[in-house]
């Protein structure tokens, strides 16, 4: 400890070490929830019998090849959104941007729209070339996410404002969104009909083969993401402080983006457009720690994003309902009075 | 004296159009300068191509003997700080994680705070006088307040030369009193040089050591805030706004 005068009040930080604790038991417990509840309940004890031991019972089946890859999927794309969501609010200085704020997620829209829409036209049915398909889907919103965020990287070095960029980023989804309903109107009954419900989101179009990549994938990008906290808590000063504190913003800029786009773009293209996490859970970790140091908020928000993640999953398949509900209706219903809750938190912290 | 800063037929303005002649100004180590001059008149563009925001449109900068555009970016930050108008609007953004944000110029890659680190910024709160403020979230201070954090951000940052724009735009009279008192405490006991920007000729007047004096289109004059009143350059340059303020005077009574 420094030596200090009486006058001086020392620093002070939330319990850390207790709420961090407490994140990763509750990530735990969701998780073994997240295994065992479903239209099948299977109890607790059979969990570690049916994952470690007998083949072939009905319970390993549904926990192997079901339950666990949902569920890992779920806490990925938790990290990912969350992290990505940070970085989006971080940089443009704007407490309710999310991951989908620069068009991102539009682009990979339509990528899919083209390809389950065109291919519905020309007579190659989704239904009937499922695994075909499947494939066809993830690289048709990869593609198109891909090719928002070089197009935005591309502009980013033209532009001199954040606001101009993100008004670009608003006008590309605008004009993705319109080609997509324009695909909309010429589509078959089938064709929409499968577009609708890759709308809706989903954490178990990862396949067990796809798995291992996508978690790479998203780790590599959280982690890309953390090396960048300096930049960000620099930023938080003002582009101009931040500058003179030796930050190159327009380098600096490119680097968020990526990194935040980067991860939008992988999850969308796996789980199709999933809204609000990547909203909400940078606001719960900033109040739970009380702070807003990005070397404590990209990990907070990545294991936040993941035990918030495996809830959305679980609520949206209670074991009373029959099948899963849409994700996105799942998050939108948590993630929307977290939101609300900001706004009028904020209103009476600024006052 | 040691020259920290000089001017070499520097014109500044935007999109190669000056915005008044050549400048050739110097700052000495330790001094109080006072860039002053009614709004609009320059004073930011000069700031802001001083501090390296924007390019001159033709001339030189000289810094410690070096050009300025011939250091990294990552070397100017351990040369001059920067105190603004512009204020951190996160909520969460406390007053210690500013002050320690001023340090990373000088920490490694994790940007993990030593002992002596800490030590820095506990001793600049206290300089400035807001050590009891360690703990307060940024938004939730006063003006006067804030403006004491971004100083102490300053000091930590270790810079022998600090810019200061419009320190006391939104001071009351106390805290800009007690800004003046801080700033004459960095010159003389700390060796900081220190350039700020004005439009109140009042503080300019008492409490810089130099003053740079513009108006639109007018040349730079550079002289003790004494000698420019005795040569009536103070009244020439700021005329529009002690005839407003006049104007101001004689309505209200």
């Amino acid at each position: 400890m420094p030596t200090q005068s009486p006058n001086i009040e020392p620093r002070q930080t939330a319990p850390i070490l207790l709420i961090s604790i407490g994140i990763v038991a509750v990530g735990l417990l969701l998780f073994v929830m997240n295994l065992c509840f479903g239209s099948v309940s299977i109890p607790m004890k059979e969990i570690g019998a049916a994952v470690f031991g007998g083949e072939g019972s009905t319970y390993r089946a549904i926990i192997l090849d079901y339950r666990l890859p949902q569920a890992i999927t779920a806490l990925l794309v938790g990290i990912g959104l969350s992290v990505s969501g940070l970085l989006m609010q971080t940089l443009f200085r704007n407490p309710l941007a999310d991951p989908s704020l620069l068009g991102i997620s539009s682009g990979s829209s339509l990528g899919v729209a083209l390809v389950i829409l065109l291919g519905t036209a020309t007579g190659l049915s989704v239904n009937t070339l499922s695994l075909w398909s499947t494939f066809g889907v993830t690289v048709a919103a990869f593609v198109g996410a891909f090719a928002v965020l070089l197009l935005i990287l591309a502009l980013s070095s033209r532009l001199r404002s954040m606001v101009s960029l993100v008004l670009v980023g608003i006008m590309i989804a605008y004009i993705a969104g319109s080609v997509t309903d324009i695909l909309k109107f010429f589509s078959q009954k089938e064709g929409l009909h499968s577009f609708v419900i890759w709308g809706m989101g989903s954490f178990s179009n990862v396949s067990k083969a796809q798995l291992p990549f996508f978690a790479i994938a998203v780790v590599a990008g959280a982690v890309a993401s953390f090396l960048l906290f300096k930049t960000l808590n620099l930023l938080l000063l003002g582009e101009r402080y931040a500058e003179n504190l030796g930050v190159n913003i327009r380098r600096s800029s490119m680097l968020i983006i990526l990194a935040s786009g980067f991860l939008t773009a992988l999850i969308t293209a796996f789980c199709g457009p999933i809204a609000f996490l990547g909203l909400a859970v940078p606001h719960i970790a900033r109040f739970l720690f009380k702070s807003s140091d990005h070397k404590l908020l990209i990990p907070a928000s990545a294991f936040i994003g993941m035990d918030l993640a495996l809830f959305c999953n679980l609520i949206a398949r209670l074991p009373s309902f029959e099948g899963n509900l849409p994700i996105n209706s799942v998050t939108a219903l948590i993630g929307a009075p977290i939101v609300l809750w900001v706004i009028f938190h904020r209103q009476k912290v600024l006052k | 004296m040691n020259e920290v800063l000089h001017t070499t037929n520097l014109l500044i303005g935007y999109k190669g159009q000056a915005l008044m002649p050549e400048i050739n100004v110097s700052l000495n180590e330790g001094d109080i300068v006072a860039l002053a001059g009614p709004n609009g008149s320059g004073k930011t563009t000069l700031f802001k191509t001083l501090s390296a925001s924007i390019k001159s449109v033709d001339g030189e900068i000289s810094l410690f003997g070096k050009k300025l555009q011939d250091y990294h970016p990552s070397e100017r930050s351990s040369l001059f700080s920067l105190v603004l108008t512009e204020k951190p609007d996160d909520l969460f953004l406390k007053v210690f994680d500013i002050v320690a944000a001023g340090r990373y110029p000088h920490l490694g890659l994790l940007a993990r705070l030593k002992t002596e680190d800490e030590q820095i910024i506990y001793d600049s709160l206290e300089t400035v006088g807001i050590g009891h403020l360690t703990n307060r979230n940024f938004v939730s201070l006063s003006d006067g307040e804030q403006q004491k954090v971004m100083i102490a951000k300053a000091l930590v940052q270790d810079t022998p030369l600090i810019f200061m724009d419009e320190p006391a735009a939104f001071l009351d009279y106390p805290s800009k009193i007690e800004l003046v008192n801080i700033m004459h405490k960095l010159s003389r006991e700390k060796k900081k040089t220190i350039l700020f920007s004005s439009h109140d000729l009042d503080l300019l007047l008492r409490h810089a050591d130099v003053m740079w004096v513009v108006a639109p289109h007018q040349p730079l004059r550079q002289g003790t805030p004494k000698e420019l009143v005795e040569q009536g350059i103070i009244d020439d340059y700021f005329k529009p706004i002690i005839a407003k303020e006049e104007f101001f005077w004689m309505n209200s009574k």
